[in-house]
């Protein structure tokens, strides 16, 4: 029996390790994604970025910390600069094939209908804020991490979000 | 009188009310606000208000099912070629003694040799998992590959063949833990090796 020496291949490493972070997180991040941009398919497509974006980084340095504030900061990102290219094709005389209902989320439930027609009144950032916390589980200074900001303006943004939150909701009590 | 500094501020302590995060002096700051400023009372609330409003967020996440699989999606771009497996290459028996050390918390240290032969906690568990994907998750049980801040370590031995690709994985020294050894098996078959260099000169 010959001793082999072990050379791990940086590659597979990578693999590995973006396996585990796809396993723990994608559920996760493509919950946050799809309320964050109010589509299933672009979700998906922002979460995979997010996850490939993990591996090239594993792939540079396969020792390198990627935690979820790393994963939603990505992510985050991804859905702000998706909300201002999809803004400016609207401006555009371009896209009109576009319907208005494949940009919901659609679910059963009361809440979470309500819930989506906040974040869409909402600026991405005043989403996120939202989304981070209450939906996500950080507290604000967790959030203000991820967002590069401080953590009273995650609370300041929470609490525009929730005001539009309570409209959209006393609507639903006079439909 | 109030000032529009003044609405600032209580935009943050009505957020702080809604997170959950206001101490009992912020809840004080906040209705001394509110009994000189209709404005405010009548955008955001009260703290009963602020709070029945804010439940709607986790009602709603509790209320989620949708439930997409990346792995698929993500395998196809960057599978481990898995087709070499068996292959009839001649085997070289390999005796490869490796220690994988599991941490619980511990970050790796950067500076430590084995480093990039060692997977984590979180690795093997994702892999325990990866392995009983037909049934459903088990996180539980994954959990209890993580005990404390203990380090259990597996050793085994794998056949590689000529091109360095495993083919058979044994554990010769079990962690006491059978989902453990499972997976570090399982991340040793992920493994390419380099083959002993002496065996063909």
């Amino acid at each position: 029996m010959e001793e082999a020496r072990l050379v791990a291949h940086e590659t597979t490493i990578a693999q590995a390790r973006t396996e585990a972070l796809v396993v723990e997180f994608q559920t996760k991040l493509s919950r946050y994604l799809r309320r964050m941009v109010g589509d299933a398919e672009v979700a998906l497509d922002l979460t995979q970025e997010v996850f490939l974006s993990a591996y090239r980084m594993l792939k540079a340095d396969p020792t390198r910390e990627l935690n979820a504030g790393w994963l939603y900061r990505a992510a985050t990102n991804g859905a702000i600069s998706f909300i201002r290219r999809r803004k400016i094709l609207r401006m555009l005389p371009l896209d009109r094939e576009v319907d208005a209902n494949s940009w919901r989320v659609d679910e059963r439930s009361a809440a979470s209908v309500d819930l989506q027609t906040a974040l869409a009144r909402l600026a991405p950032e005043q989403s996120a804020a939202l989304l981070l916390t209450s939906y996500a589980g950080y507290s604000s200074s967790e959030a203000a991490a991820m967002l590069g900001t401080t953590s009273d303006a995650v609370r300041q943004r929470v609490c525009r979000a929730m005001r539009v939150l309570r409209s959209v909701m006393r609507e639903g009590m006079e439909r | 009188m109030t000032t529009s500094g003044d609405c600032v501020k209580a935009e943050s302590l009505a957020g702080a009310i809604a997170l959950g995060e206001a101490q009992e002096i912020d809840r004080e700051a906040y209705r001394s606000h509110l009994a000189g400023c209709a404005r405010c009372l009548s955008a955001f609330g009260g703290e009963r208000e602020i709070e029945r409003v804010m439940a709607l967020v986790p009602q709603a996440r509790d209320d989620e099912r949708w439930q997409p699989d990346l792995r698929k999606l993500l395998a196809r771009r960057h599978a481990p070629r898995r087709a070499w497996l068996g292959a009839g290459a001649v085997a070289v028996a390999a005796a490869v003694a490796l220690i994988v050390g599991l941490r619980a918390t511990a970050p790796r240290p950067a500076a430590a040799p084995v480093a990039h032969h060692s997977i984590s906690a979180q690795e093997a568990r994702a892999l325990a998992v990866l392995d009983t994907q037909t049934a459903p998750r088990h996180e539980g049980r994954a959990e209890s590959l993580v005990v404390g801040a203990a380090t259990l370590s597996t050793a085994f031995d794998v056949s590689i063949d000529d091109h360095g690709m495993p083919i058979r994985c044994k554990i010769t020294k079990s962690s006491g833990d059978r989902t453990l050894d499972r997976s570090v098996c399982l991340t040793a078959m992920h493994v390419r090796y380099s083959p002993s260099p002496a065996k063909h000169r």
